[in-house]
């Protein structure tokens, strides 16, 4: 086992409504990052991903607050540390974000250069604009993007360039998560893989040394990553191997979520896409019981009942079902 | 750099086609005004005489003098190459004094009173404006009713609201002129604190309502700035968030820019009226007092002068505006 880079325990945040109703939209979530590792979180839309990436780098502002949990980077834990705190000395240098709409991520009215200037200078006010200069030419001259780039201003810049901008902005100062909300989803296909192989080339460079891939499009993710979480309802489901997770799901509804997309992989050409029926439940007064009840075909009354816990498995694998994985595995079997 | 002397040039072009515009219009409208000016004139002149041909004669003279008996087309010309000279001609109310004579001293009234209260409502309403969606809570709870409440008042109602409560009930300030009416102008204490007292109140009444409109344009584009992705992103990435409230004024700025354009544009209508409120000795009262005696080259002079404000000052707007978004150049230059 690697050094762990990223641990979240019972991580527990809520948005507050203008109603002052609660939502909480991601609820108990642990999870483990070991250097050199990336993990893919899926889910469909509203499953609380985006919500949890927000979650994740422990800095809040209205309307998602912080409830219980905590988040340990390298070691050191960051919960409870203060707001100021958490963004002079954690924020960009121990994990960074790249935002789901990259097309909208910079400021039209700056110049790329003053941008990454602002960035570096917001941990150390001490660094030159000469050494910010050369740190960014070279930074960028690595990641594949001409040094023009730097004096351009967004909009001079095709989606593409935008988007690796981004990234190559994200980790200048070489944090050591890097979270990536959906980097790809508004991209071309050729643009998608270019911004992949980004991704990998930082990772190898040791520019960051874990990695959180969030995306719906699962082929993708099970390129791109070794582990993958699948969440529903603001809960995690499922939590094993990119392998494991994609082709041999236990919980119904990474089942129903597997067998939606389509994986370009032999031994899989004949088998039939399917929808899960109905709609997740709303999360300003989750069910009782297990959240995917109300959608799943294996349903039993005791579903309904308590919460479900996480069950694990062999093969360093998790779920959250009341169900054996022997039981499921039946189940499916039989259709 | 071509990008931005392109967009230049177009602008400039358009500046130019709304300056002939703006001649063209100066010199027909008062024209159109029922009434025979120089017919004004002479019946003054003439108070006594019963002599019709001795009346005819010095009509004559001064229909000469004026150049009305001429084509209008040619009236036209003569106008616009005489305001190249910068002659305005005679003014009919105050004849024989020059036209130019009574803008020079009316002028730098209005400029001192107008641009200084505008730009300083602008700045300090865009800056109230960012705070209230910044801060929000109390300060934004306040800030917002009463910028709504001063900036629907018409320019007149608060120069009266001001005026009786400073001027005549608290006694704080004189109720009117630009300086004591006891006093020349002059280089001396004396005469300059006059000036300061007497600008007060006509100062306040344009500055509130360009506080109160600024304040709510700029802290709606500001909340809208401040749910943006960038300002997610900026914050994410450790920089300060004054350093983002000040990326976010920048961006919600740009439209303001258009809004400054439009109130130096509205001081012709709005604005003029505090000085006329207050009898301020600038252009407002002098175009007032031209109005009501049919005096129409003072009137073209005024009028024109103003519309040449504007656009010098929209234009001015537009360069600054084209040189601090980049957006607008890029635009420009496809």
């Amino acid at each position: 086992m690697g050094k762990v880079m990223l641990e979240v325990n019972e991580l527990t945040t809520k948005y507050i409504t203008r109603f002052n109703e609660d939502v909480y939209a991601v609820d108990h979530v642990s999870l483990k990052v070991e250097e050199g590792k990336s993990l893919g979180i899926a889910g469909e839309s509203g499953c609380g991903k985006s919500t949890l990436a927000l979650s994740l780098m422990g800095y809040y502002f209205s309307p998602l607050h912080y409830t219980s949990g905590e988040i340990i980077i390298d070691g050191q834990n960051i919960t409870g540390m203060n707001p100021d705190a958490v963004r002079k000395s954690i924020l960009g240098n121990e994990i960074a974000y790249i935002p789901q709409a990259a097309m909208n991520a910079l400021n039209p009215t700056q110049k790329i250069i003053n941008f990454i200037e602002d960035v570096v200078q917001a941990h150390d006010p001490k660094v030159s604009k000469k050494e910010i200069y050369e740190l960014a030419r070279e930074r960028f001259e690595v990641l594949g993007l001409p040094k023009e780039v730097l004096q351009r201003y967004p909009v001079e810049l095709s989606g593409g360039m935008k988007q690796r901008t981004v990234i190559a902005t994200s980790v200048i100062l070489e944090p050591k998560i890097l979270i990536a909300d959906e980097p790809s989803s508004a991209l071309d296909v050729t643009s998608q893989k270019m911004v992949i192989k980004m991704l990998r080339y930082m990772m190898e460079k040791g520019y960051v040394k874990a990695m959180i891939f969030i995306t719906h499009e699962l082929p993708l993710l099970y390129n791109v990553t070794d582990d993958i979480m699948v969440m529903y309802a603001g809960q995690i489901v499922e939590k094993g191997s990119a392998q494991q997770t994609v082709f041999d799901p236990i919980h119904p509804y990474a089942k129903g979520l597997m067998g939606s997309i389509i994986v370009p992989e032999s031994g899989l050409k004949d088998s039939k896409l399917t929808a899960i029926p109905g709609t997740p439940p709303n999360l300003k007064k989750p069910p009782e019981g297990c959240r995917f009840a109300e959608r799943c075909k294996y349903v039993t009354p005791e579903c309904k009942r308590f919460p479900v816990d996480m069950k694990y498995v062999e093969g360093n694998r998790s779920y959250r079902c009341i169900f054996s994985e022997e039981h499921l595995r039946k189940a499916y079997q039989n259709g | 750099m071509k990008g931005y002397r392109r967009y230049f040039l177009n602008k400039l072009l358009w500046l130019l086609v709304t300056a002939v515009f703006a001649f063209l219009l100066n010199f027909t409208l008062p024209r159109l005004m029922p009434g025979d000016p120089v017919a004004a004139i002479v019946s003054r002149l003439a108070q006594g005489m019963s002599n019709s041909t001795g009346m005819k004669a010095v009509y004559e003279q001064y229909a000469t003098q004026f150049g009305t008996n001429k084509p209008i087309i040619e009236q036209f010309f003569l106008y616009v190459g005489n305001v190249f000279k910068g002659n305005f001609g005679s003014s009919f109310s105050q004849f024989p004094r020059p036209v130019i004579d009574i803008l020079k001293s009316s002028i730098w009234w209005t400029v001192g009173l107008q641009f200084p209260a505008i730009i300083v409502g602008w700045i300090i309403g865009n800056i109230l404006g960012v705070l209230a969606a910044y801060i929000r809570k109390g300060f934004d709870k306040v800030i917002m009713p009463v910028s709504l409440f001063i900036s629907n008042l018409p320019a007149f109602g608060m120069a009266v609201i001001l005026l009786v409560i400073f001027a005549v009930d608290l006694k704080w300030f004189p109720t009117s002129g630009g300086y004591g009416f006891d006093l020349i102008p002059e280089f001396s204490w004396r005469f300059i604190w006059s000036v300061i007292v007497h600008y007060q109140l006509p100062f306040w009444s344009i500055v509130l309502i360009a506080i109160g409109g600024q304040a709510i344009g700029m802290r709606s584009m500001s909340i809208y700035e401040l749910n943006a992705d960038y300002v997610k992103y900026a914050r994410f990435l450790g920089i300060k968030d004054r350093k983002i409230v000040g990326y976010v004024f920048r961006n919600a700025m740009l439209p303001q820019i258009t809004g400054l354009a439009l109130a130096i544009g509205t001081m012709v209508g709005g604005a003029l009226v505090a000085e006329i409120i207050f009898s301020y000795p600038g252009l407002g009262t002098t175009l007032l007092t031209a109005i009501q005696g049919q005096d129409y080259p003072l009137i073209s002079a005024v009028t024109l002068i103003i519309t040449v404000m504007v656009l010098i000052a929209n234009f001015t707007l537009e360069i600054i505006y084209g040189l601090i978004d980049p957006r607008i150049k890029a635009a420009q230059s496809d």
